[in-house]
């Protein structure tokens, strides 16, 4: 257990109170001419306890393990609502979290330079701010309007030859809602305008009326193949808050999940570009190499989906009961793996269309604060397991991947680079665990949670880093639970990297993203 | 179908026999509604169902067991079961997600640009009721609160093996299969 004394907890979370003139100034400061990354940003409603509504702006810097919160306070009351200054003009990344604080909370950017409404799709009456506490789920349910339901704001691309189509909310294939404008020019596009939030749950404000355990259920259900990574990242920001530290074992069993579950994400994705393709027995191999890791996730933890498993202070199955036996099966799914890779790479129909497809320039991946799989492609070192290392990550000797050029094939042979080292992380546990080096409990026998209390979670998830702000109220229930999915930092990047493509590549292109609705959604 | 012709080019048959499907599927927990005549269907049915997903605002997962159906270890194209990609062309709509604010609409057209006789089949827990979801401002708590359904898939989310014998019972119960 000699290792868990180096596990110190909110060590690297500093939080800054600032008025609003300084607001600008102190996120550029933190931005750093794009070498600082804005991590998350979100509003926090404390009018009861009588601070009125504040705002988070995360903030973190390549190569340091910190993370720099700018807390506003003391909101201008103007005419025509209270507003706040707008980072977006200098932090581009900015745009969509200050487009949601304006839709959640009723609080307006000053400046933005394109303030619509994003999530909630004018299915309410203006001046219905779900996030606001002095509303209930109840109340705006009532309010629900579905004939004033909005589409309308779409992007117009006028010229010679160039007409729109309309694709969505349902979609042709087994995929999530949203709706997708295309304004092409022949069978180029020249534009992509994207219509999400069709998934919108309400999420953020059922946190508010559960329990903290209780939570993890939720936090499991933010998105399907991510609910290991969600609910690690939420329990990761309860135990911060209570100021625990996990034991080793448990630290090691969710670093393997989170591995296990990156790796059926992975080779599920490569194998879905190949429906890209129209490539079918890429596809099937795909599909079934996937099929045997959710069997060995089901093996393992009794859901396919790795849910049931994370509680705040550890977990509920001692996943690293039989090593030997694991490893085994592990040591044929590489194998397995390898022949998948060579296979593909061989397929010279296949993988000619992934060159130069979707390319996503490093610039705008930056401006926009791309993450994941998104951002590695495009040459942006952003890895949380490598930047901030927490759970068992510190312990084990890997390097995060990228690759220089932005388009599918790049996106393609990342996974696959990132695909081996999560197998190599999995048998390094599993090898340490039948060594008898992992002793221990798997989790704390109760994780008390303190009033008033905060802090931040993260794990490096399978699409990106993903993000949990918690605070307790006086009560030590939930007071703010905020979610940052991977995907919401990434969607505003589809319509850089498709622009200029043909409209048959854009499956192609949004398979090799693999971005969740939901998530994003929330 | 293309799922066989792979087969034999993957060199080996990973499917799983029916009988194995029903066992993994678990017993008895397929909910039926009121409303669903028994043979009702006719022979219409037989050997020939078109699915037509609908995402009305779940977490993903079902969608994923369902894209799994077609994988070649449930292969459910070998039951004469497909999916296909407009509401036009199905005869089932397999509907999952507490139906969203936002996606009741859409919803409802789908139902209504699905040519009868069709059935719908809400697929998971919060298709169910709302689920987790349930009582949140922006969810409907349920497919049946937006469109008529005739029967419910349990599971969060249902495992494959569960939806493909879920769906075969009950085109088996609406249809007369003989």
């Amino acid at each position: 257990m000699a290792e868990n004394e180096t596990y110190k907890l909110t060590d690297n979370e500093t939080y800054r109170e600032v008025a609003p003139e300084e607001f600008r100034q102190e996120c550029a400061r933190l931005f750093d001419n794009g070498r600082g990354r804005l991590r998350m940003m979100f509003a926090v409603d404390s009018r009861e306890t009588g601070e009125g509504f504040n705002i988070y702006a995360v903030f973190s810097h390549p190569g340091k393990d910190l993370f720099e919160i700018v807390v506003l306070k003391d909101l201008e009351e103007k005419e025509g609502g209270i507003t706040f200054p707008s980072i977006t003009p200098k932090i581009p990344a900015a745009h969509w979290y200050e487009r949601q604080i304006a839709d959640m909370f009723g609080l307006l950017p000053e400046g933005h330079p394109d303030p619509a409404p994003l999530v909630l799709h004018g299915l309410y009456p203006p001046g219905v701010y779900p996030l606001r506490r002095d509303i209930s789920h109840d109340q705006i349910r009532g309010l629900l309007d579905e004939d004033k339901e909005d589409l309308s704001s779409f992007m117009k691309v006028k010229g010679e030859g160039i007409y729109e189509i309309p694709v969505g909310p349902v979609h042709a294939g087994i995929i999530e809602p949203g709706h997708f404008r295309f304004s092409a020019v022949g069978e180029t596009v020249y534009y992509l305008d994207a219509r999400l939030f069709f998934t919108h749950k309400g999420v953020e404000k059922l946190f508010e009326r559960m329990g903290f355990d209780e939570g993890v259920k939720l936090a499991e259900r933010l998105s399907g193949v991510s609910s290991f990574a969600h609910s690690a990242a939420y329990c990761h920001a309860v135990e911060r808050m209570a100021g625990v530290a996990l034991p080793i074992r448990a630290r090691a069993i969710r670093t393997f999940l989170l591995e296990l579950e990156r790796l059926y994400n992975h080779i599920g994705d490569i194998g879905n570009m190949c429906a890209g393709t129209g490539f079918a027995i890429g596809y099937a191999k795909g599909a079934l190499l996937k099929e045997r890791l959710m069997g060995l996730n089901e093996r393992l933890t009794g859901s396919r989906y790795l849910r049931g498993v994370n509680a705040p202070g550890g977990v509920l199955a001692d996943v690293l009961e039989n090593p030997a036996e694991t490893l085994r099966t592990i040591e044929g799914i590489t194998g397995q793996y390898k022949s998948f890779i060579e296979f593909l790479t061989g397929a010279t129909s296949h993988m000619e269309r992934l060159d130069n497809a979707g390319l996503l320039s490093r610039e705008i991946a930056m401006a926009l604060g791309a993450t994941g799989v998104a951002a590695r492609a495009s040459g942006l070192d952003d890895d949380i397991r490598t930047a901030h290392p927490h759970l068992y990550y510190g312990q084990l000797v890997f390097e995060s991947h990228t690759r220089m050029k932005g388009d599918v094939f790049s996106r393609m042979m990342l996974r696959a680079d990132e695909a081996a080292c999560s197998l190599a992380i999995l048998k390094s546990i599993l090898h340490k665990a039948k060594g008898k080096r992992l002793e221990g409990d798997i989790a704390l026998p109760a994780v008390e949670v303190p009033a008033l209390g905060r802090a931040l979670g993260y794990v490096e998830g399978p699409r990106g880093s993903i993000f949990y702000y918690v605070s307790s109220g006086r009560d030590g229930r939930p007071f703010r639970v905020k979610p940052r999915a991977a995907s919401f930092c990434n969607w505003p990047l589809m319509p850089f990297a498709v622009h200029g493509n043909i409209v048959p590549d854009f499956p192609l292109i949004n398979k090799s993203f693999n971005l969740s609705y939901s998530g994003s959604d929330a | 179908m293309l799922a066989r012709i792979l087969y034999n080019i993957i060199g080996r048959k990973q499917a799983l026999p029916e009988s194995e499907l029903n066992a993994m599927a678990g017993e008895g927990d397929i909910l039926m509604a009121a409303g669903l005549k028994p043979g009702g269907m006719g022979r219409i049915f037989r050997r020939s169902v078109r699915i037509r997903q609908v995402d009305a605002g779940s977490c993903n997962a079902c969608e994923w067991e369902c894209t799994a159906l077609t994988n070649p270890v449930y292969d459910i194209q070998r039951f004469g079961i497909d999916f296909v990609a407009s509401p036009r062309h199905a005869d089932i709509l397999l509907v999952t997600g507490p139906v969203s604010a936002a996606m009741a609409n859409a919803l409802r057209k789908t139902y209504l640009a699905t040519p009868g006789p069709k059935l719908v089949i809400a697929c998971g827990d919060c298709a169910r009721d709302g689920g987790i979801y349930r009582g949140s401002y922006a969810v409907t708590d349920g497919v049946d609160k937006v469109v008529p359904v005739d029967a419910y898939i349990p599971g969060c989310p249902p495992a494959p093996a569960r939806i493909a014998a879920g769906i075969m019972k009950i085109i088996e119960a609406s249809s007369k299969i003989k």
